[in-house]
């Protein structure tokens, strides 16, 4: 068989009119995507001050306890800022709606189905992927009215026949080699490939990647339904116990700073004072 | 001298963390440049994906030789193997390249 020495000749100007058209509008339609990423995402909902002060007081028992074991902290600040925050966390100073008043139960957490805020994220999600998928879905239908029935590209690397189906559709040839493909292809080789550009022009936090798509949309959906909106007073309780736990791991340091610098040095003494 | 993972990982300071990330621009530049150079040279099957090979090898090891100063564990921090891995992106990227050029310089007249 003689099909491998001879190739197809092709016009030049399928080159001028299908491939770098093709290459261009994707480009052109990733940082469309990306900036209309960044228009539709809404300001995040100011809190209030009381609401911000629960949060940032779990945020702050949090790094306290995460730093815990080589915290930065010398001793005194260490132990004051725990039993502060445990008594206030006990008291229930720092709840949204103010310490619970005598004889009366806290409030329960609010329902996502009534409490606005919450309904505000999800939405928002939704809003993310349904701009992500229509810009794909477009350039493909585009990509096979108009590009559809003809060879464009010949791929420097071999692959399988089970690839034929997939790049050759609408050319009905069953002996050409797999490396000469339609133009869908080219649409796939593109839709790998320009992650890497996008991220060198949009930054690295860009919404026009698409290998970042598969990480959003399952993980996004199964995360976010079983937390729930927090329930501030359970937490501050369990906080107490953890912030207890911390002070049994906590060591400062800078605790033998002294030594180890002479040791450092060469300069600690030998024999150490009977004590 | 505290020297768990814990500990070190608790020592290293963000923003350059941040600012060492420009590797990722330096790798994804040589990819464009090697596609460019394999599909150009008209390299096809496995030369070119040893040409890629080849210009990932050498980019890391201006890199380490440059920038890390030979000590690679002290700027990066998964050590010699995040310096060497040029990741999925990139990979990509020079394939992408590699058949624009190998199109336009060997299958078009």
């Amino acid at each position: 068989m003689a099909n491998n020495a001879v190739s197809l000749y092709l016009d030049p100007q399928i080159r001028d009119w299908v491939l770098f058209p093709i290459t261009l509008v994707m480009i052109l339609v990733g940082v469309l995507r990306h900036y209309v990423m960044v228009l539709l995402q809404s300001t995040p909902k100011k809190l209030p001050r009381n609401a911000l002060r629960e949060q940032r007081a779990l945020a702050r028992s949090q790094v306290l306890r995460a730093t815990a074991a080589y915290s930065p902290l010398p001793p005194s600040f260490f132990h004051a800022m725990t039993e502060s925050l445990s008594e206030a966390f006990a008291a229930g100073t720092y709840l949204k709606d103010g310490p619970p008043k005598e004889g009366e139960a806290p409030a329960g957490p609010a329902n996502p189905l009534t409490d606005p805020s919450a309904m505000e994220g999800m939405m928002g999600g939704m809003k993310t992927q349904m701009v992500m998928m229509v810009p794909q879905m477009v350039i493909m239908g585009w990509i096979n009215f108009f590009f559809q029935g003809f060879v464009l590209i010949k791929l420097p690397f071999p692959l399988t026949l089970g690839f034929k189906s997939m790049l050759q559709r609408g050319i009905e040839t069953p002996d050409m080699d797999v490396r000469w493909v339609s133009s869908l292809s080219w649409y796939f080789l593109n839709f790998f490939g320009l992650n890497g550009l996008y991220r060198l022009l949009l930054g690295n936090d860009n919404s026009a990647d698409s290998s970042k798509d598969a990480a959003n949309s399952p993980f996004a959906s199964l995360n976010a339904a079983p937390t729930g909106p927090a329930d501030y007073n359970k937490l501050f309780k369990s906080e107490i116990d953890n912030l207890e736990f911390s002070n049994a791991v906590y060591t400062w340091l800078g605790s033998d700073v002294e030594d180890r610098v002479l040791k450092r040095y060469n300069r600690l003494p030998q024999t150490t004072k009977a004590r | 001298m505290s020297s768990s993972a814990e500990a070190s990982a608790q020592l290293i300071y963000p923003q350059n963390v941040l600012a060492n990330a420009s590797l990722l621009n330096v790798k994804f530049i040589s990819a464009c440049f090697a596609g460019a150079a394999a599909g150009i040279l008209g390299l096809s099957n496995l030369s070119g994906f040893a040409l890629f090979l080849a210009a990932t090898l050498l980019t890391s090891a201006c890199i380490w030789g440059v920038n890390c100063k030979g000590k690679p564990g002290k700027y990066v921090h998964g050590g010699i193997g995040e310096l060497v891995n040029p990741g999925q992106d990139n990979a990509f990227t020079f394939v992408l390249v590699w058949t624009l050029f190998y199109a336009i310089v060997h299958v078009y007249d």
